[in-house]
């Protein structure tokens, strides 16, 4: 059974267009212990600060946009159980539109350049085609991710070098696999910073769909070490 | 598991130990301790077999160095940071080891190298 509880949230609060910097504002709120951060958020936007910018469409975990930092850490609002105390803050390193609220274009405009979608070197010939039932599944399993952009959040490696991140190396991954795609997969993983990866796992344990980004990642550079990547040779 | 489930209901990603971190610092904490006591170990040496640093009083970094918790910080490190480092090497080689359960694993090898010089000082 749920208990009532009495939490305290600190969030930061900045608006660009009337912000000289931004602003740290602490709210109370009286709410359940299973009541997950996004309700918080809500519940202040709705009883506290109807100014306050957040985003959210599923609730369920599905549509990754309500993606927070959470006393510190990138998790998914929708998900991560509210705690008695909370520093609530949007992803880093993304631009902020307003609060809570990331400007995304740059992540679009990568997903964009990466081409993330099968590069046939023949024309689709129609009808289905044959694959593997192994390989359909675990092209199932990368392409569940939910671009929410925690792992880009949490990762040391995008923090300290020039690296897009592990959510695109993970897409990058699901393109390599793709029995259809013709692409060089591993050269665009490289010039995207894969080598900069520190193999820590992070975007693993923090990955809101169980997915392994780490993985993809070190199956690129068994590609590289061994010339693995048998389709682009 | 069907797509259209969630794998997870609810998370507790804020609260938990964050693995990755805590490996990766490690792994840079021990790596400058070996540094450290290399250079230590280097200096001390000179001072003992070099004329010329004869003169120099350093008795105080022998005395650091023949500490059992030094020995035993210094065992762990050097433990740590190789097993880390194989652990970072197989995974280049695209092997998949659970980071959990490699954390551990490594922590506790350290710590028995740890622990073992903790007894030999001790006389066990």
């Amino acid at each position: 059974m749920p208990t009532d509880i009495k939490m305290r949230a600190e969030i930061r609060r900045y608006d660009p267009g009337v912000d000289t910097e931004p602003r740290y504002e602490t709210f109370e709120v009286a709410g359940q212990d299973n009541w997950r951060i996004l309700d918080v958020i809500r519940s202040i936007y709705e009883r506290q600060a109807g100014d306050l910018a957040y985003q959210f469409a599923c609730r369920v975990g599905r549509c990754g946009t309500c993606a927070v930092k959470v006393n510190g850490v990138p998790v998914l609002a929708c998900q991560e159980r509210c705690k008695p105390e909370m520093k609530i803050e949007p992803l880093t390193p993304f631009p902020v539109l307003r609060d809570l609220v990331v400007d995304r274009t740059e992540v679009e405009a990568r997903y964009e350049q990466h081409a993330y979608a099968p590069q046939r070197a023949t024309p689709y010939a129609g009808g289905p085609e044959p694959i593997d039932p192994l390989l359909a599944e675990d092209l199932c399993h990368k392409g569940s991710c939910l671009a929410c952009m925690v792992c880009v959040s949490g990762c040391p490696a995008v923090e300290e070098r020039a690296f897009d991140g592990p959510a695109f190396m993970l897409k990058l991954r699901h393109m390599a696999d793709h029995p259809a795609d013709s692409g060089n997969r591993l050269e665009q993983a490289i010039d995207a910073g894969m080598l900069e990866c520190f193999g820590c796992d992070l975007c693993t344990q923090l990955c809101p769909a169980d997915l392994s980004p780490a993985q993809a990642i070190r199956e690129f550079r068994r590609d590289m070490i061994f010339g693995g990547s048998k389709k682009h040779e | 598991m069907s797509n259209a489930t969630l794998p997870r209901n609810t998370t507790r990603q804020a609260e938990g130990m964050h693995y990755g971190n805590v490996a990766r610092t490690l792994h840079r904490f021990s790596g400058a301790v070996i540094i450290v006591f290399v250079l230590v170990h280097v200096i001390m040496q000179a001072v003992r077999h070099v004329p010329m640093f004869a003169p120099v009083n350093a008795s105080w970094l022998q005395t650091v160095q023949e500490q059992n918790w030094v020995h035993a910080i210094l065992f762990f490190c050097i433990a740590f940071h190789t097993l880390y480092g194989l652990k970072l090497l197989v995974g280049e080689l695209g092997f998949n080891i659970r980071y959990q359960a490699a954390f551990w694993g490594i922590v506790g090898v350290s710590a028995l190298f740890a622990l073992r010089e903790m007894l030999r000082y001790a006389g066990i």
